[in-house]
């Protein structure tokens, strides 16, 4: 647990890591991702709780003896050093012999492709260069773990998916063991073996990128991740984990029990279904058939969004951009009963709506 | 956060850095003061409890004529006749060392702040001809000429000055001035102090987002109601930290009061016995008394003043917009009074400085304006043994200082800006910026009541031991002259972002070896202007080195040297005297050009 005055930065964080994983914390900004990195990287002790590698306790252990190699957010290459110098840094501090201080430098510098550019000083380099050195200077090292604190944030968008791709691979080389911060769901679906999503201090779900998206344990996970639309209602009947939820008028959706958390006949309940799962035609499993009005079409490109009413709730939903909609038309669209996941009311749940 | 969970951050070379500013401040500045200072205190105590008289308590100080009177001993102004000339003395008051203290220090805080105030708003907001001549001049007074711009003030306006000689010979009116007393001693400190407010306005002025008065002017507001409705407001704080440092510098001045003969005035009266006391041995709780009283109103004003800045540092840099300066032409009356006004007033303040050279290289100066040109006064001065013997001293006791200086204010910067016990950080924040305000006259009798008794009698910390006062004066400059190096460094601090640091530490630096690799480099320029200026501010330190610094003839720094030669009665004393302060000038000016040209740092300035 760590606390800032009254405000609870990172709390009830469990986390394990396994040797050579790749592993996300993510969450939206003030959620203690960083708080909880920094408290690995020893940047920060926390108030209660512990911090072990391996069976060794390091909760208290002074940054410099932890053995962790972080890249940092703005990159804080040292302008007064040349990219050499930054980078044989660590190296210099454990006090390896010149020769071989040159030769894995130069060789880190190869895998991360800014060789010939070692004499250069940070300050004549390209923030995706910039980048690149301070994944050197922290690979270079061999640490025990590599903490990357939203190493990508800096950059535009085509050399954020590029970036994410070399970072991925050169992790999968050298096996190492990762733990990434970000608040870009893709970003973190896209380079993780693991990802822990967090919000106010707390981890939500800890489980793979697939698990975390489409099995959502959590109403906050549930729309987090990727685009999502609400429908709330009453459950009417519950037949082990399926579940059929009145969302008011005539219309009745089935769904799946997503939450452990129990839920009876008569309580209030939430619909999570994502917006592309909708179809215009019936789908060969288990369907909900639900019947509403056009109020909005958006033409988009790859797909077309429509806003429809559904028993006086709004609905998103994303069709084949080749099918017409008029607006103010009656519309019947389908959804699978697997897609629909069914939570209980919460206070978070309107929050998040 | 509690105490504990943040005492997990300290490390060896955290503790140390505390601990080494910590016990450097307690032993030469904070127990000095309070040592000094209990003696009258107890003698009050005594007094107020049991009502009996064991020594000069601080009730004493209300009864005696000469601290406190109800009447003036002199006319402000009289008028009389002289050679067929119509005679005007400006005289001034005396109303007793206490009243004369703060009516000096309140004349001359009035004086520089209209005056640094409006050349700041002409600077800050006009573009004209002359600007560049007149920053110059606004400089001038700023230049160090120790004890001798008073001299120098003192002759141009006497009787037979350049100023009645102008009136009375080039001009042809029979009258005659004379500037002499309490009048004298502000004039003095009028013209050598002003620059401060200035430098401070100035820069507030210049945070001001143009956008403020440009709203204030789209809503109607134009010439003196802007000025006095968003300009002059948004401008307070500069306003307030540079007279609050004008009305210290003006009680803790000895050259006005010295060069006039104006003795009743708290700094002479506690510098005059200490002398007397070296004799003696001890100084008595008399000195303690008056230092009190000294300490307490630079202390109650530097701090009150510095609050009430801290609660006006109004958050002036808005987002977004242009920064556009909002500088235009003067029209004809702003031309007038600038050129006819201002301009002629800012000669004026830098005429002393101007005087102390002209003097260095003239001849004679026993008529109106000094005469013919020589070098011979350098010549002399580079001969004479007391001279290089000070000169040498200077030297070496601000080298000394100022390597102590760099550690000092590195460490405290370093702990105050980057520990994270909060109540810490601000206690070693204040204790390490009250040098400033804490009047050199007070340390210096702090440390002969406490230097020359038990347990210190006798050691080398004992100025009246066989060693002499020097390694004293040498801690005096370390202490009093900390802050300038302290503020440029912890400035530099708040540029150099952490993550620097914790990239070094994370990749298993430690952290004396991240202070060496990362931020020193980083920070160089600031240190090394901050121990330049620190060097130079203690070469031309006054109150210590006049006092302590004096007992011991052969360790007498060069300053003190300079006020033997002005008031030894020694011939072309004076002039001599100037052409020290001529290579103190020189020395001053190189530092500023480095810093400025070399190391781009804008010159720090005095402040709170």
């Amino acid at each position: 647990m760590k606390r800032f005055g009254n405000v609870y930065a990172a709390k009830d964080v469990e986390l394990d890591i396994a040797k050579g994983e790749f592993f996300t914390l993510l969450g939206p900004s003030g959620c203690g991702k960083t708080t909880t990195l920094r408290i690995i990287a020893g940047f920060e002790y926390p108030d209660s709780g512990q911090v072990f590698f391996d069976e060794e306790d390091v909760t208290y252990t002074k940054p410099y003896e932890r053995g962790t190699a972080m890249v940092f957010q703005n990159y804080a290459l040292w302008p007064h050093m040349s990219v050499f110098d930054n980078v044989a840094y660590g190296l210099k501090v454990r006090k390896l012999p010149k020769e071989e201080i040159r030769r894995r430098v130069l060789e880190v510098l190869d895998l991360v492709g800014l060789r010939g550019l070692e004499d250069r000083y940070p300050l004549q380099l390209s923030g995706g260069q910039q980048q690149r050195v301070a994944l050197a200077r922290a690979l270079v090292v061999e640490p025990k773990v590599l903490l990357l604190d939203e190493p990508l944030s800096n950059l535009d968008a085509k050399l954020r998916i590029r970036m994410r791709e070399e970072i991925k691979k050169i992790q999968r080389t050298l096996n190492i063991t990762t733990i990434y911060v970000t608040h870009d769901q893709e970003e973190a679906m896209s380079i993780s073996d693991r990802v822990a999503v967090m919000n106010q201090g707390r981890i939500l779900q800890v489980g793979t990128p697939q698990d975390i998206y489409f099995r959502p344990k959590n109403i906050f996970v549930a729309t987090f991740i990727g685009k999502s639309t609400l429908l709330q209602g009453k459950v009417v009947k519950k037949d082990a984990d399926r579940v059929v939820v009145d969302v008011g008028g005539e219309a009745r959706i089935a769904g799946k029990l997503a939450s452990d958390s129990g839920i009876k006949e008569g309580d209030d309940a939430v619909l999570v279904i994502k917006p592309e799962d909708f179809t215009v035609d019936p789908p060969g499993e288990p369907y909900n058939a639900i019947e509403g009005v056009v109020e909005f079409s958006m033409f988009l490109g790859s797909f077309t969004q429509l806003r429809m009413s559904v028993a006086n709730q709004n609905l998103k939903v994303f069709i084949d951009p080749k099918k017409e909609v008029k607006p103010g038309s009656k519309f019947v669209i389908y959804v699978k009963i697997d897609d629909v996941l069914v939570f209980p009311r919460s206070e978070e749940v309107l929050e998040v709506a | 956060m509690d105490i504990r969970g943040s005492l997990r951050y300290l490390d060896n070379v955290l503790i140390l850095m505390i601990v080494f500013s910590l016990a450097l401040f307690s032993l030469f500045l904070i127990l000095p003061l309070a040592d000094m200072i209990s003696l009258p205190l107890a003698f009050t105590l005594e007094r107020l409890v049991s009502g009996t008289k064991t020594g000069y308590s601080l009730i004493e100080l209300f009864s005696d004529p000469r601290l406190f009177r109800t009447y003036s001993t002199t006319e402000p102004v009289k008028i009389s006749q002289l050679s067929g000339s119509t005679l005007v003395n400006f005289i001034g008051w005396n109303f007793g060392v206490i009243p004369n203290t703060l009516i000096i220090a309140s004349l001359v805080t009035l004086n520089t702040t209209v005056l640094g105030l409006v050349v700041a708003f002409i600077m800050a907001r006009y573009d004209f001809r002359g600007k560049m001549l007149m920053r110059v001049l606004a400089y001038m007074p700023l230049l160090m000429t120790p004890f001798v711009n008073a001299f120098v003030i003192k002759k141009l306006f006497s009787f037979d000055g350049l100023f009645s000689y102008i009136i009375n010979s080039v001009i042809g009116l029979p009258l005659k001035i004379n500037v002499d007393g309490m009048f004298g001693v502000v004039l003095t400190q009028s013209m050598a102090f002003w620059p401060i407010v200035y430098l401070n306005v100035y820069s507030s002025m210049m945070l001001i987002d143009p956008s403020l008065e440009e709203q204030a002017e789209n809503l109607g507001a134009r010439g003196f109601k802007l000025f006095r409705s968003v300009t002059l407001p948004l401008s307070l704080p500069g306003l307030a930290a540079g007279a609050a440092v004008v009305f210290i510098f003006s009680m803790e001045d000895l050259g006005g009061p010295i060069a006039y003969g104006f003795y009743d005035v708290l700094s002479y009266s506690i510098y005059s016995n200490i002398k007397a006391a070296q004799n003696i041995g001890e100084v008595g709780a008399y000195v303690g008394a008056l230092s009190i009283v000294l300490l307490a109103l630079a202390l109650a004003i530097f701090f009150g003043i510095k609050r009430y800045v801290s609660l006006r540092q109004y958050a002036m840099l808005s987002r977004g917009g242009r920064w556009i300066p909002r500088v235009r032409k003067p029209k004809l009356v702003g031309s007038l009074i600038i050129y006819l006004v201002v301009l002629p007033v800012m000669v004026f303040t830098a005429m002393p400085q101007i005087g102390v050279f002209i003097t260095a290289f003239s001849v004679r100066w026993s008529r109106a304006y000094p005469e013919g040109f020589t070098l011979d006064h350098f010549a002399s001065i580079l001969k004479n043994p007391d001279v290089i013997t000070g000169l040498s001293n200077s030297l070496k006791y601000a080298a000394i200082a100022t390597t102590i200086i760099t550690v000092l204010s590195l460490s405290s910067a370093y702990v105050a800006a980057r520990s994270r016990l909060q109540t810490l950080n601000e206690v070693l924040d204040m204790i390490s910026t009250s040098p400033l305000a804490i009047p050199g006259l007070a340390i210096a009798s702090g440390y002969i009541v406490m230097f020359t008794s038990w347990p210190f009698k006798d050691t080398f910390l004992d100025p009246l031991s066989i060693y002499g006062p020097w390694l004293l004066v040498v801690l005096a400059y370390t202490v009093r002259r900390s802050p300038f190096a302290t503020r440029v460094i912890y400035a530099g601090l708040q540029q150099v972002h952490v993550a620097y640091e914790e990239a070094a530490m994370n990749l298993g630096a430690s952290r004396l070896r991240t202070l060496a690799t990362v931020v020193i480099p980083l920070l160089g320029l600031n240190i090394l202007s901050g121990a330049l200026l620190a060097f130079v501010y203690s070469i031309a330190e006054t109150s210590v080195s006049v006092t302590v610094g004096a007992i011991v003839a052969g360790q007498k720094p060069l300053t003190a040297v300079m006020l033997d030669f002005l008031t030894g009665g020694r011939l072309a004393g004076l002039q001599l005297a100037a052409a020290m302060a001529v290579l103190i000038v020189v020395t001053q000016l190189l530092i500023i050009f480095v810093t400025n040209v070399f190391l781009k740092q804008r010159y720090a300035f005095i402040g709170v």
